[in-house]
């Protein structure tokens, strides 16, 4: 896969936030999950969680299992807002079961559409890295497992919008200028007609919270991993140029500068903060610090805030139930204290 | 079931999401899907059945489409369309006609390229190996990389006269 010809734009991680990759897979010798009896969806997840547990490879011991009937309703939530697993894996936790590495990068779901989802994640713009675990790991579990497949269609799965590789790749995209601007209509419709999608990740409606996205593509019949994963490299390459264009006209902007310092000195002085108010001030900020309006912030920190603020993270992390009110503040806490600069002595300030 | 958005259409698209730390469940026709940003009914969004199978259901007989069930699962065809989930692996071969004109219409195309299972014939194993090889060889030759390229042309005239 060739990265070359992007060289200028070599560093995106301004727009990308971060890259995963997810395989669909199916055992061949048991109906697919929606006809299967949660007996039978025991015995699916023991084979796949001992093809993983035990497996010959460095990477077996680093895996945890989680029975996802016996986890509370925060922590099913959180990994959800964590990006671990799906909404649908959440909806209905019997018979369903997680491995997940001890760094949270591979999350592998048994029984959620499909016997098995394997998930790779990475920060920033790292579709090569990212493919080749995720390859690595279904090659693993393919030399133990009998996969149904079909010389035709591919990799066979429950919906037939995933046969083929069934291989889904996304990219998380930070996308506040182009919402602004008004383009992001035009650019989802656009996008459709190239076999990809994009929506937003939080919230509801046409008006995203935080203005995160989620590119990813669509076909996965007809077309190998690596021309799939190369499309969507070359159209979020486009959506990074054309972002970058649109923020030099709004970072001139005196409304939009206010707008971005008044949203830092929110977020580090407020008390309370409600989850929808905390993403679109963050946002803005990102924005600030993308646009180099604000300095000394770094991008990996409001990333991780993006997650640490979501309300089930957010009990999950503290080890107990929360009214709202008390989230709301503890919600504050937290972005003040990783966003507060530290008080540079005076003496220091005078050599400046 | 009319759409939970705006109470009008009927609902054909059914949603999970989070929203504030709590799992939601929509019902929705596709035009608010597509206006609250879950257009693509791929994923873990749920998906259009309408689009899907809708048109399709109609050209099959309901006696023809009844007749004929999975010997693994049990499914009829009317099963998935109904639900737009296919019972097992065997259905695929059971269902092949049934099931390919949807395929062409969510894919735009109906055969496999990329990686194999294991599991997968050796006549496709060749095929892919020999795809493979041959986009090498474009690459190798585009980099002017010549040694590998004669390497490769010879790889590939191995593996096509051991096929013959
Ligand atoms: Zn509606
Ligand atoms: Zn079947």
């Amino acid at each position: 896969m060739s990265e070359k010809k992007f060289d200028t734009l070599k560093d995106v991680n301004d727009v990308v936030i971060s890259t995963r990759i997810r395989f669909a897979r199916n055992l061949r010798e048991y109906p697919f999950p929606c006809r299967l009896t949660d007996e039978k969806k025991r015995q699916v997840a023991s084979i796949v969680k001992s093809a993983v547990l035990d497996g010959h490879s460095a990477i077996s011991g680093r895996f945890g299992y989680i029975q996802m009937s016996e986890l509370t309703q925060e922590e099913a939530v959180s990994l959800v807002e964590r990006h671990l697993v799906s909404p649908e894996f959440i909806s209905e936790r019997q018979g369903r079961g997680l491995l997940l590495l001890d760094d949270e990068s591979v999350s592998i779901m048994i029984n959620e559409e499909d016997h098995i989802r394997i998930q790779v994640i990475s920060q920033g713009m790292n579709l090569e890295s990212t493919y080749d675990l995720a390859d690595k790991i279904d090659t693993l579990l393919d030399e133990q497992l009998n996969f149904a497949f079909n010389d035709k269609l591919g990799y066979l799965t429950q919906c037939p919008t995933n046969i083929g590789t069934g291989m889904r790749a996304s990219l998380m995209l930070h996308l506040p200028s182009l919402k602004e601007s008004g383009a992001m209509g035009k650019i989802s419709s656009s996008l459709s007609k190239l076999g990809l999608v994009i929506r937003g990740m939080y919230g509801e409606g046409t008006e995203p919270k935080g203005a995160i996205y989620q590119l990813s593509n669509q076909v996965t019949l007809g077309i190998s991993e690596q021309e799939a994963v190369n499309n969507l490299r070359d159209i979020a390459y486009q959506l990074v140029t054309q972002e970058r264009n649109a923020r030099e006209n709004l970072k001139k902007n005196i409304t939009i500068q206010d707008k971005v310092y008044r949203s830092y000195g929110i977020l580090q002085y407020a008390k309370l903060m409600s989850n929808e108010e905390c993403m679109q001030l963050l946002s803005n900020v990102r924005f600030g610090v993308e646009s180099e309006i604000l300095t000394g912030i770094d991008l990996p920190t409001i990333n991780r805030l993006f997650i640490e603020i979501q309300p089930a993270t957010l009990m999950k992390n503290i080890g107990k139930k929360l009214t709202p009110q008390e989230r709301d503040r503890i919600r504050a806490e937290l972005v003040r204290s990783a966003l507060m600069k530290p008080q540079v002595p005076s003496s220091h300030r005078l050599e400046e | 079931m009319l759409c939970q958005s705006c109470g009008k259409r009927q609902a054909t698209t059914h949603i999970k999401t989070i929203l504030n730390g709590e799992l939601k469940e929509y019902d929705l026709c596709s035009e608010c899907a597509n206006k609250m940003g879950y257009g693509s009914f791929f994923g873990n969004m749920g998906f259009d059945l309408d689009k899907l199978f809708g048109s399709f259901m109609d050209s099959f007989p309901t006696a023809s489409r009844a007749a004929k069930r999975c010997q693994c699962c049990g499914s009829s065809f009317e099963d998935i369309a109904r639900s737009g989930k296919v019972g097992c692996a065997n259905c695929y071969d059971v269902f092949y006609e049934e099931l390919i004109p949807s395929i062409q219409r969510i894919h735009g195309r109906t055969s496999h390229i990329g990686k194999l299972a294991h599991s997968a014939g050796t006549q496709v194993k060749i095929q892919n190996e020999l795809a493979r090889l041959k986009s090498e060889l474009q690459k190798a030759i585009r980099e002017q990389e010549f040694e590998k390229a004669a390497q490769l042309r010879d790889s590939i005239k191995e593996l096509e006269k051991n096929n013959t």
